[in-house]
């Protein structure tokens, strides 16, 4: 793979490369081929081909958007009934009662971050629910409060974040790790509901793009609440930016022993947000650009000033799977539910 | 409007490989082919064309923006980034900088400038060729002083160009025709997001409750959704900031929209002071 800062015309992704190959193989089988590769093949140019092949094999599918839909309103619901039951107005008293303790320690100005924070949620779980997943003939699964522990116990009401129930710090640390989950997993999900000239594709991508970053404004926000209650965490940004990656990049630094389950969770939540090499396609090959290694950036500072400021530029994604990983333990089992 | 094809001397631009099989550009393809003309897939082959001009160059010199292609998507998006980079550059080395603000404010905007210089920067890298000239020539001097003279003219005027920033990345992702590309666009775009969050918390608009500014009712609509314009309405209100001189850069500049193919445009949401 090409990392190096060279014009992006250089150099065919093998992985790219293997997958042609197979795709045209499906071609020579007789799968269907669509018009842009017909008109590929019929230039007989071989970059207008590879373009219009490469393009053809990312195609995606109306399930595909389905799944992925089901999947935002799970983890949306995770984020209502998670505010919810913080501001004491989940339909379950028990989730209410358990952040009690907390919801004392919550001053009138950060009631309101999280009152609004929470309308956005219900207003999502609304939309993906009675809009955007009928439209592509599907139900919102079913869900309520009692389906979630938010401590992070699947069930045991007695997880890794149990501090979050009873310590502002806590509870904002763990809404921050919600928030910026929540915007790793629509960027990791946006390439799954492309399919150009589609209107339903359409709706569902621009909805899941302008849903993503109100979730990024969510996050910035309470970084910043954070900050002001901890003035020297600079990891903590009042940019409200996610810098480096893993643990550090929550900002733990001025969490008392958290428990180790909570920082195995915030090492998960944060894996790679340090990254520094992003793909770029071109319409004829994929190449990967570290920007770490750009030119033009003395204005910053030193070479670890201009890696902060590399890592801050660009937040990453999470695959599906990951963001599973992370939210299993806030979501109890059920086996006629089946995991998220 | 359509004179990148006006000669044929000029290679034939395309986005995509089926735009041949349009019948209008067919025939222009064809009357290219007789005369010994070029295809030029963008941006693939661009470096086999040594003597072709600064692709994108209006004969009058103006910035041209063709959207049928992630190139051309992404060319806009980085003439947006150099504005940022240079204004915010601007900012931070003014005499008043740290009068105006203070020393959490001045954190956030140096970081802004240094990631928008690292947007700026990544995004040259990746179109090569295809780069979009340094734009900061056109860079309106009496409007950018006018800004620089008072904290509220800097904070309204970094909300705008974040919240243009913001809202053009969620109404292009419809038309980037590859999901790679969509997810680059994808990083850009909450980053931009907690950039205009945190500028609404430091100063929220005139009328707006500062504890729910970061992302209030002016800028999030009834579905929970964020700000959202079509490119050209981007470009239009970049040009009524007057940040830039006058018509060096508005709507006009897009020689192509984006083609039916790609998407269609959709209701744009977006207040008038951000």
């Amino acid at each position: 793979m090409n990392s190096s800062n060279q014009p992006i015309l250089d150099g065919v992704d093998p992985e790219i490369m293997d997958r042609l190959v197979s795709r045209r193989d499906a071609i020579r089988k007789g799968a269907s081929v669509s018009s842009t590769v017909a008109a590929g093949m019929a230039m007989g140019s071989v970059p207008v081909l590879l373009a219009a092949l490469s393009k053809d094999a990312f195609a995606q599918t109306p399930s595909a958007i389905l799944d992925v839909l089901q999947f935002a309103f799970i983890l949306e619901n995770l984020e209502n009934e998670f505010y919810k039951a913080v501001l004491g107005t989940s339909a379950v008293s028990a989730q209410n009662a358990a952040f009690a303790t907390v919801r004392a320690q919550i001053p009138e100005s950060a009631r309101q971050v999280f009152a609004q924070i929470q309308k956005h949620e219900q207003q999502h779980t609304d939309f993906l629910g009675n809009t955007a997943i009928p439209l592509f003939g599907g139900r919102a699964p079913s869900l309520s409060a009692n389906d979630f522990d938010f401590t992070g116990g699947n069930g045991s009401g007695n997880g890794p974040f149990l501090q979050a129930t009873t310590q502002i710090d806590h509870l904002l640390l763990v809404a921050q790790a919600v928030e910026d989950t929540g915007v790793r997993a629509y960027k990791g999900q946006a390439g799954r509901l492309l399919i150009n000239g589609d209107d339903k594709a359409d709706v569902a991508l621009e909805s899941a793009l302008r849903i993503h970053s109100v979730e990024a404004r969510h996050a910035a926000k309470i970084r910043r609440m954070r900050r002001s209650m901890s003035m020297g965490d600079r990891s903590l940004r009042f940019s409200g930016y996610v810098r480096g990656g893993g643990v550090a990049a929550a900002g733990a630094g001025n969490i008392s022993n958290p428990p180790a389950g909570a920082v195995a969770a915030l090492g998960l939540i944060y894996g790679g947000e340090d990254n520094t090499v992003h793909t770029v396609f071109n319409g004829v090959a994929a190449v990967n650009i570290d920007a770490a290694t750009l030119s033009g950036l003395d204005l910053i500072g030193d070479s670890a000033a201009q890696r902060d400021a590399v890592t801050m530029a660009f937040d990453e994604p999470l695959t599906k799977d990951q963001v599973i990983a992370i939210v299993r333990g806030f979501i109890k089992d059920d086996a006629a539910r089946g995991l998220p | 409007m359509e004179h990148e094809h006006a000669g044929s001397s000029t290679p034939l631009v395309i986005g995509e490989a089926d735009e041949l099989m349009r019948p209008a550009t067919r025939r222009q393809f064809v009357q290219m082919m007789g005369a010994g003309g070029a295809i030029l897939m963008l941006p693939g082959v661009f470096s086999a064309c040594a003597t072709t001009p600064v692709p994108g160059m209006g004969t009058s010199g103006g910035l041209m923006f063709d959207l049928r292609s992630d190139v051309g998507i992404f060319r806009l998006v980085h003439t947006l980034e150099q504005l940022e980079a240079a204004f915010y550059t601007a900012v931070v080395a003014s005499p008043s900088f740290t009068t105006f603000f203070n020393g959490a404010e001045q954190e956030l905007f140096t970081d802004l400038r240094n990631v928008e210089l690292v947007h700026r920067e990544f995004i040259r890298t990746t179109l090569g060729s295809q780069a979009v000239p340094d734009v900061r020539g056109t860079i309106n001097g009496a409007t950018l002083s006018t800004i620089l003279s008072s904290r509220e003219n800097i904070l309204a005027a970094s909300r705008l160009f974040e919240h243009l920033g913001v809202s053009g990345l969620n109404g292009a992702g419809k038309y980037i025709q590859d999901a790679r590309n969509l997810l680059l666009a994808g990083k850009f775009v909450s980053v931009e997001a907690r950039h205009a969050a945190a500028l609404r918390d430091v100063a929220p608009p005139a009328g707006q409750n500062a504890n729910t500014a970061f992302a209030g009712d002016d800028i999030v609509d009834q579905n929970g959704m964020d700000v959202k314009l079509e490119a050209g309405a981007v470009l239009d209100r970049a040009a009524a900031t007057r940040i830039v001189q006058d018509g060096a850069l508005s709507s006009r500049n897009i020689t192509f929209a984006p083609t039916s193919r790609q998407g269609k445009p959709s209701a744009d949401f977006f207040p008038t002071t951000p």
